[in-house]
């Protein structure tokens, strides 16, 4: 347990270096592969609550370090006294725990087998995580505004993110078992069946 | 709930709340930590990147440059007889301004810098140049004004170690006092959110609600505020929209966001 939770760790911050060479799809409307959110939600599912909130704490720690943006400044000082506001460093921790909360939702499904339950739910737990941020962005700033390509860019990044799932489920599952962690991913193990006996 | 799960959430609500009352200095010195521990693998990634660009761009370009070389040959006289007469007009006006005892307004020392990341964040527009704290040359500080050959580009946001972010005129973050050419209307000008176009449009407000001006009026600086030097042009005007308290105005910036990769790092005002 304790190996594959650091091999999670590493994952997730080599997801985040790759990260950064991940461009912007602009034909796409700017919509981009979240790499790091797709670790995490993988990964959110393969284990306990414990686990997945401490995943979720680096990693929305670490996004914020990222990304979040300074204090205004400057001509705002002396001529406009109402600066756009920007996100609070550390919501993005929330968000993670949110979604995060939202994979372990179906985890029951997962260790059935069912793992096209858990990929179609990275699609919309992103989904959920990109309009949630996008809806606090307006709410700091004000002045409500959804156009269409802004749900294009949620759309487009979710579905594209969602089509790797598979991939990083699968490496996972060699980390597990290098790992000696059991997923009890119940779809790959052959059951036995009963043998029936004409008495 | 089972209690390692009770314990594991208020855990994880308290580093929340620790984060989320983090102060703008805790914040900076989080993020200057962060990146120089990504540095070396950003600084790397950055130049197989440009090397990567430069050498496609090489192979695309390799017929065309004889043609511009000798174009550029022409041009580079005639620019060394412009700039003779240039520093000849210059010690002219110096001269004049001494016999005037007129201040010295402007000194734009400005400091070239590359872009090397385009975009790296969802909603934020921002690029990142190769210039940090540690780097040679002129110190850069946080919300210096960038710009670029056709006008106003954005401000510094943060400065890291070895690279630095700018946040773009095309972000709501970045506001600037602007002036209308030919007219006394001083408004607000910032990015939209949601703007996806190749030549995305700021909007200008504040402006009066009588505001006579134009399609087509260039927009510039101010330099109040202090941080923007003034009559820096921004933009064009694109329309016009008359309110009953303000009118607002939609701006074509004059620089093209798409395209840049050379910028400059200018001194603010109160410098």
């Amino acid at each position: 347990m304790i190996r594959y939770t650091l091999s999670l760790l590493i994952m997730i911050l080599l997801a985040l270096v790759v990260q950064q060479f991940i461009p912007a799809l602009t034909g796409l409307y700017n919509s981009r592969l979240l790499l790091l959110t797709l670790v995490f939600l993988c990964a959110s599912v393969t284990v306990g609550p414990p686990v997945m909130l401490m995943l979720a704490f680096v990693c929305g720690f670490l996004w914020d370090a990222q990304n979040a943006l300074g204090p205004p400044g400057g001509d705002l000082m002396g001529v406009y006294k109402f600066p756009a506001e920007t996100l609070r460093f550390g919501y993005s921790i929330v968000l993670y725990g949110l979604i995060g909360y939202l994979m372990q939702g179906i985890q029951p499904l997962f260790r059935e087998g069912k793992w096209q339950v858990s990929t179609f739910l990275v699609g919309v737990s992103i989904f959920v995580y990109l309009i949630s941020e996008y809806l606090l962005i307006n709410f700091v700033r004000g002045d409500f505004r959804f156009p269409l390509p802004t749900l294009y860019q949620i759309v487009f990044t979710s579905a594209f993110t969602m089509l790797f799932s598979p991939l990083v489920f699968w490496v996972q599952f060699h980390i597990a078992e290098r790992c000696g962690y059991e997923i009890r991913f119940e779809g790959l193990k052959h059951k036995k069946k009963p043998r029936r006996t004409l008495i | 709930m089972r209690p390692l799960n009770l314990v594991a959430f208020l855990l994880f609500l308290w580093g929340a709340v620790w984060a989320l009352t983090r102060s703008e200095r805790s914040v900076r010195e989080i993020q200057r930590t962060y990146y120089s521990w990504l540095s070396p693998f950003l600084t790397n990634g950055s130049k197989m990147e440009t090397k990567a660009r430069s050498f496609l761009e090489e192979v695309d370009r390799s017929e065309k440059l004889q043609a511009e070389l000798d174009v550029l040959r022409t041009e580079f006289e005639r620019l060394k007889q412009v700039e003779a007469h240039a520093a000849e007009v210059e010690a002219e006006n110096v001269g004049m301004r001494r016999a005037l005892n007129f201040q010295k307004r402007l000194n734009f020392k400005a400091t070239p810098v590359q872009i090397i990341r385009r975009q790296p964040t969802t909603w934020w527009q921002t690029v990142d140049i190769d210039r940090g704290s540690l780097s040679p040359g002129e110190p850069i500080k946080d919300h210096q004004p960038v710009v670029a050959d056709r006008g106003l580009v954005g401000k510094v946001d943060r400065v890291d170690k070895f690279s630095s972010s700018v946040v773009l005129l095309t972000d709501e973050a970045c506001q600037v006092s602007v002036q209308v050419e030919g007219t006394p209307e001083v408004g607000i000008l910032s990015g939209q959110r949601g703007q996806y176009e190749r030549e995305p449009l700021l909007r200008l407000r504040f402006l009066s609600a009588k505001a006579r001006i134009s399609v087509g009026t260039r927009i510039f600086t101010t330099g109040l505020g202090g941080l923007f030097p003034p009559n820096i042009l921004v933009g064009t005007i694109e329309s016009v929209q008359p309110g009953p308290i303000d009118t607002e105005a939609l701006v074509r910036p004059s620089v093209d966001f798409t395209d840049l990769s050379t910028v400059f790092l200018l001194p603010t005002v109160n410098q």
